[in-house]
């Protein structure tokens, strides 16, 4: 725990931090000085085996990268007649390197639409609206940069939802055939 | 393993509650270190908006903030060396009337004695010109024989303050990310939110309030300087001073005037151009700065402000009253939010 602590304040394995962030999608087009500006912002965080990392339906501020560790991302389903049962539902497994939550930095008070989930001892790097903003103000550079990476993940995201969109339509259409005839 | 997770949560917030608890400890225990302090973080406030500035066009924050310090330092012994002269003649004038002033507030408040019993009965009948006479010497006596011990004081405040915004610009924002950094996971998102929106919010509010002073001031003086008052630079910055205070302030700011006034035995007319310069300052302040500079920074209601300020006055005198505003904003956001996250937060 105490490790963990220290590691937290003394902000430790810059370097690690800094190779982490340049594979990020986010922060790919920074140059290093700008890089080295954002490792010293960002948040290092360290959850046990078991431990939520956010809740669905909670406000969020901002996304996380996983450093090292295994987060499991679920949505809770409404089971049975009642609305009070609800069961968990797996939607992904993030392994290191892959980021979750990115959606808060553009929303104004939103809610988590998931729970993500430590699933072993996991070292995250959190990146929040504050900060966000605290690089604007100091680096716009930087910012716009970092603004045009999540840009383009939530671009990507989009066009993977209207992929997912059309699939089901043709699915639902194939069942209403498959139905009438 | 949640016994664990509990166990840890709770070392972090003791820990976080602990290094809270001794910096107001200490800052309360020594001598003018809240004052300091106080004053550093005004300082921090202000400047920090060029020091972003500087920092965006290109300059290291260490850099941008010495280079800042340095012009700010050459700007004031400029304007030390235009205001020294007048400022001391005012102050020596001060100093050889002040008996006179001291003999006419005694008197006044003789004649007032003699009169309120007169007009409203026995509910009034107080030794106040006896009281006053005693009082007076004690005010002088501190004004000017204990001017030394006022002066080293102050100007302890005056390096100190300085000296802390410096690191406070430079370091503050990681010394207040290691802070958040001991925050339990549960809380960590919501602390980092809130310090940002209090950080914001007060920021705001410090320097449309510090901007709002000065140009009351500046209006008072000019005023005060066409209607040929004296001591014009004492009565603004007073009045600017005071303006700092809510609704009282104002009113507070502009006594000294009419007691001069008073005193020297002005005529009822002199008197109708203080209080019309007094009024103006008031007016733009009311119908144009407040609007364009403070709108509404800090959402409170005019009877929360009130008893915000009586309560920040019997504690802090007029400290007290001045940052009792921000104090009281900077409570409001932080239970709204400590309840957001209780109740709103989790659905």
């Amino acid at each position: 725990m105490l490790q963990s602590l220290w590691e937290n304040v003394a902000g430790k394995g810059k370097k690690d931090i800094r190779t982490i962030l340049k594979a990020n999608m986010l922060f790919k087009d920074l140059s290093p000085k700008g890089l080295r500006f954002v490792t010293d912002i960002v948040h290092i965080r360290h959850y046990r085996t078991g431990e939520t990392v956010f809740r669905q339906g909670e406000i969020g501020f901002g996304m996380y990268i996983i450093a090292e560790g295994l987060i499991d991302i679920t949505t809770a389903c409404h089971r049975g007649e009642t609305a009070v049962e609800k069961e968990e539902i797996l939607v992904t497994r993030l392994k290191p390197d892959d980021f979750f939550g990115e959606l808060a930095l553009v929303e104004e008070n939103g809610r988590r639409s998931a729970t993500a989930r430590a699933i072993m001892d996991t070292r995250l790097i959190g990146f929040f609206k504050p900060d966000l903003f605290e690089i604007l103000e100091r680096r716009p550079g930087t910012g716009v940069k970092i603004l045009l990476g999540l840009s383009e993940v939530l671009a990507q995201r989009l066009i993977e939802t209207t992929a997912k969109m059309a699939q089901l339509n043709e699915d639902i259409n194939l069942l209403k055939g498959g139905a009438g005839k | 393993m949640t016994a664990r997770l509990d166990n840890e949560s709770l070392v972090r917030i003791l820990t976080v509650v602990l290094i809270l608890s001794a910096t107001i400890s200490v800052l309360l225990a020594v001598d003018n270190l809240l004052l300091a302090f106080v004053l550093a973080v005004v300082i921090t406030y202000l400047l920090t908006p060029f020091v972003n500035a500087m920092e965006r066009a290109g300059a290291t924050r260490s850099i941008a903030v010495l280079c800042l310090y340095l012009t700010i330092g050459a700007l004031l012994a400029l304007v030390a060396w235009f205001l020294v002269p007048t400022v001391g003649r005012q102050i020596a004038g001060l100093q050889s009337d002040l008996p006179q002033y001291i003999e006419g507030v005694r008197k006044l408040l003789t004649d007032l004695e003699k009169w309120l019993p007169a007009a409203f009965g026995d509910i009034f009948n107080r030794n106040t010109g006896e009281n006053g006479s005693r009082v007076m010497p004690v005010i002088y006596n501190y004004l000017f024989r204990d001017l030394s011990g006022i002066l080293s004081v102050s100007i302890s405040t005056l390096i100190l303050a300085p000296l802390f915004a410096f690191f406070m610009l430079i370091d503050g924002r990681s010394a207040v990310k290691k802070l958040i950094a001991i925050v339990p996971n549960d809380f960590f998102e919501t602390a980092l939110n809130l310090q940002y929106q209090i950080n914001a919010q007060v920021g705001g509010f410090v320097r449309a309030r510090l901007l709002e002073s000065a140009i009351v001031a500046a209006i008072i003086w000019a005023g005060l300087m066409l209607i040929d008052c004296p001591y014009t630079i004492f009565l603004s910055a007073f009045a600017g001073l005071m303006n700092l205070v809510p609704y009282v302030g104002p009113v507070v700011g502009a006594i000294p005037a009419f007691l001069i006034a008073i005193i020297n035995n002005s005529t009822g007319a002199d008197l109708l151009l203080i209080l019309a310069v007094y009024s103006v300052a008031q007016l733009i302040d009311t119908a144009f700065i407040v609007p364009l500079v403070v709108a509404k920074i800090v959402n409170l209601h005019a009877v929360i402000v009130i008893v915000v300020i009586i309560i920040g006055a019997q504690i802090g005198g007029i400290l007290g009253m001045i940052i009792s505003v921000p104090a009281a904003s900077i409570i409001k956001l932080t239970g709204k939010s400590i309840y957001r996250h209780l109740v709103g937060f989790r659905t």
